[in-house]
């Protein structure tokens, strides 16, 4: 086969996106572009294939309103009108696929001009509408975001079920609308398996990456914009033995983290165990929510079954919502709920996700339903089990919990979800439930994961509902392929600055990438390893990724040798079972494909060659760093 | 010292004093690279006495040890068990469990 090494090098995107900006506006700047014949740019920042920028001048100050007509008719046309000015530079957003665009650019003086923009198919893996009920009266400019939870891409479906916002990199777990207008969703880079993600990234609807907030912990789950702008992440320290037990505030601005919670300090970590918990992962946090009224963080923690909620300022815990078998009874008696009102039909959640506090100060949850018990005897099968929706009323004073609203126990194992997922809460009795981790074996509700399931045998189908109900009624039901692990309704333009020119800024810092201190016997050879291996070195700004493929319990590091100083990495070729799978982004389909993340921070500085031990041997990749 | 022993030897082992029993198995690639760990630990502690089994051919006594997986490290004193580590780990944490062995 012989022998065979890649090396690739590319910048952050937030770099790239900045150098095209600048080309594009240098282009605009030296031309006499008018609104009879606009600079177009398609796709400008080079990961949503469905928008474009439209530039031009006027000579006097005027209100222009973009319309991007429907393809059907004009009830679904979508439009905008941007601030008055002299210079203008458009989004235009939410183009359909592979289709003649009809762009209507009208002006406030009465001028106006129809451009055609004509785009191309989007990947042929992208995952499609399968069936939608709706009306545009009821959708009316929103569109429905959805974030993957596997190698699928971050998706927005209009009322029809067409595609018009997709981008083309793997942002993920959630995503939310900034009080700027932008977005806040994941980072697609990664950093660590299973699903850590370098940071959270602030993003338009273009796809222009204004901020990348790094974090030494990583990223993982959810975020929360605080009022002041900062911002709630979920992270880990990775010095530990243990893994999404930890959040902190992030400076907006600076990306420097300003204070962290350490669930360890505030639960136990081998009591209330659901059924996927083990001792690394003992809580897995997948969400945060802060409530100014009662000035508390509530944090739900898949592995305990709990959402738990904590005194923002002092960190104390106040109560917790969660079945109370299996825990102390000390903690039971000062936290926990007792149900009250219709007890027959109330149900706790299991291995839940997304916790919300309504303005009314009920808590709400998706409630996935995992195991459904507490006991091991009594897991319930998939096929057997239900997910939900769920509002809770808390009275905090009696400590007792009432169940007031579900919705999804009615549809059974069809809308059952074992992972991801969440609701949100429109107003008083108007709710989403995102049932976005469905994944049916041979027409049953599968045991493993999305993520675990191959697609590629014909009885296997994976699914994401999301629905929407008013006052008891269904008035949106969107069923795509794939698994999503979260939805958004939002409109795709918003009121602020739809678009803000100027490179992006990438904040904060990973951590050093921990070194081993032991250094295998190997022979050196002056030869790449066999290119069976498929030896990959990945080198951006930040960071050095590298992929390879060997068998099961091959000894392996790379070392990166310096004239002074090495760095050397074990690379594990173990086989690993995870009991959490949130995104699958980074999952590799043969187990045999390894990655390892090594930051440049800490890296020594100079030339530092790649070497690469497999068993006896040392390999010379023939590739240097230089740092 | 570090030696490698079966069933066998490690009932007719003379357990007075502190010492690491190790599982491994042949496949697995931690265990491979604790095996220089366990050399370069022994380059430091050369009269601490460190026994290594073949887990897939010593099942009773893993059974009777409780060992689930490999590679795992019991660290013993007079043939009591007062500590064990399970997994691929570095000198430091090695060297600490050693220690506390007194």
């Amino acid at each position: 086969m012989g022998n065979k090494v890649t090396y690739t090098s590319e910048d952050h995107l937030i770099t790239r996106q900045a150098r095209v900006e600048k080309a594009f506006l240098e282009e605009f700047a030296k031309g006499n572009y008018t609104i009879d014949t606009p600079y177009v740019v398609e796709n400008p920042y080079l990961i949503n294939p469905l928008c474009a920028l439209v530039m031009f001048t006027t000579p006097e100050e005027v209100t222009p309103t973009v319309i991007v007509c429907g393809k059907r008719f004009a009830r679904e046309n979508l439009s905008h009108t941007f601030a008055p000015a002299k210079e203008h530079k458009l989004p235009v957003l939410g183009l359909y696929e592979d289709f003649a665009n009809k762009i209507v650019i009208s002006l406030s003086d009465g001028t106006e001009t129809t451009l055609t923009i004509t785009t191309g198919k989007l990947p042929t893996d992208v995952c499609r509408c399968q069936n939608i009920i709706t009306s545009a009266d009821y959708l009316q400019d929103n569109f429905m975001f959805l974030t993957p939870a596997g190698k699928n891409l971050p998706t927005a479906y209009d009322y029809k079920g067409d595609i018009r916002w997709l981008l083309t990199v793997n942002t993920m777990f959630d995503i939310k609308r900034a009080a700027n207008g932008n977005v806040l969703t994941g980072s697609s880079r990664f950093c660590r398996m299973p699903y850590n993600a370098t940071g959270l990234v602030e993003i338009d609807m273009l796809g222009k990456h204004y901020k990348e907030y790094r974090l030494p912990g990583n990223y993982h789950h959810d975020q929360f914009e605080m009022e002041n702008g900062n911002l709630l992440i979920l992270t880990q320290d990775f010095t530990r033995d243990t893994v999404e037990d930890m959040c902190v505030l992030v400076d907006r601005n600076s990306g420097e983290i300003l204070r962290k919670w350490d669930y360890k300090e505030v639960l136990p970590q081998d009591v209330g165990g659901s059924g996927s918990q083990d001792a690394h992962d003992w809580f897995h946090n997948n969400s945060v929510w802060y409530d100014k009224k009662t000035n508390s963080i509530s944090l739900s923690g898949r592995h305990q079954d709990i959402i738990i909620n904590l005194d923002y300022d002092t960190g104390k815990l106040n109560w917790m919502l969660g079945d109370p078998e299996d825990w102390p009874q000390e903690l039971v008696d000062k936290y926990f709920f007792t149900p009250v009102g219709d007890v027959d039909n109330f149900d706790w959640q299991y291995e839940q996700h997304a916790c919300l506090i309504t303005p009314e100060g009920d808590i709400m949850c998706f409630d996935n339903g995992q195991y459904r018990s507490k006991s091991k005897k009594k897991y319930i099968k998939n096929s057997e089990n239900f997910s939900r929706g769920v509002r809770y009323r808390i009275d905090t004073d009696k400590m007792e919990i009432e169940q007031v609203w579900q919705y999804g126990k009615e549809r059974g194992q069809k809308f059952f979800s074992p992972y991801i997922c969440n609701v949100e809460y429109y107003a008083d009795g108007h709710y989403m439930i995102h049932s976005g981790g469905i994944g049916f074996k041979d027409g049953f509700a599968a045991d493993s994961l999305g993520p675990f399931l191959d697609e590629s045998d014909p009885s296997v189908e994976l699914r994401s509902i999301t629905v929407e109900e008013k006052d008891g009624i269904v008035l949106y039901e969107l069923e795509t392929e794939g698994n999503f692990y979260r939805a958004e309704k939002l409109p795709i333009y918003h009121d602020g600055n739809n678009i803000t020119f100027g490179p992006g800024q990438l904040l904060g810092d990973l951590d050093v990438t921990p070194e081993f201190d032991t250094i295998p016997d190997a022979e050196e050879v002056a030869e790449q390893p066999d290119s069976w291996h498929n030896f990959i070195i990945e080198e951006d700004e930040d960071r050095l990724v590298f992929h390879g493929k060997f068998e099961r319990g091959t000894l392996v590091m790379l070392c990166l040798e310096g004239p002074v100083k090495s760095h050397n990495y074990y690379i594990s070729t173990s086989a690993v079972w995870h009991l959490a799978m949130c995104s699958g982004a980074f999952l590799e389909a043969d187990d045999r494909d390894v990655k390892l993340n090594v930051s440049k921070k800490g890296l020594s500085k100079g030339k530092l060659a790649v070497k690469l031990i497999i068993n006896d041997k040392k390999y010379d990749t023939g590739v240097s760093i230089l740092i | 010292m570090i030696q490698e022993i079966n069933t066998e030897q490690y009932h007719a082992l003379d357990k007075t004093g502190p010492m690491l029993v190790e599982f491994y198995s042949k496949t697995c690639g931690p265990c491979k690279m604790l095996s220089f760990v366990l050399k370069d630990i022994d380059k430091i502690k050369s009269d601490f006495k460190v026994f290594i089994i073949d887990f897939d051919e010593n099942k009773d006594l893993k059974e009777q040890l409780r060992v689930k997986g490999f590679p795992t490290m019991l660290f013993m004193k007079d043939g009591k068990e007062m500590n064990r580590l399970t997994g691929l780990k570095q000198k430091p944490a090695i060297i600490k469990e050693i220690e506390a062995l007194g």
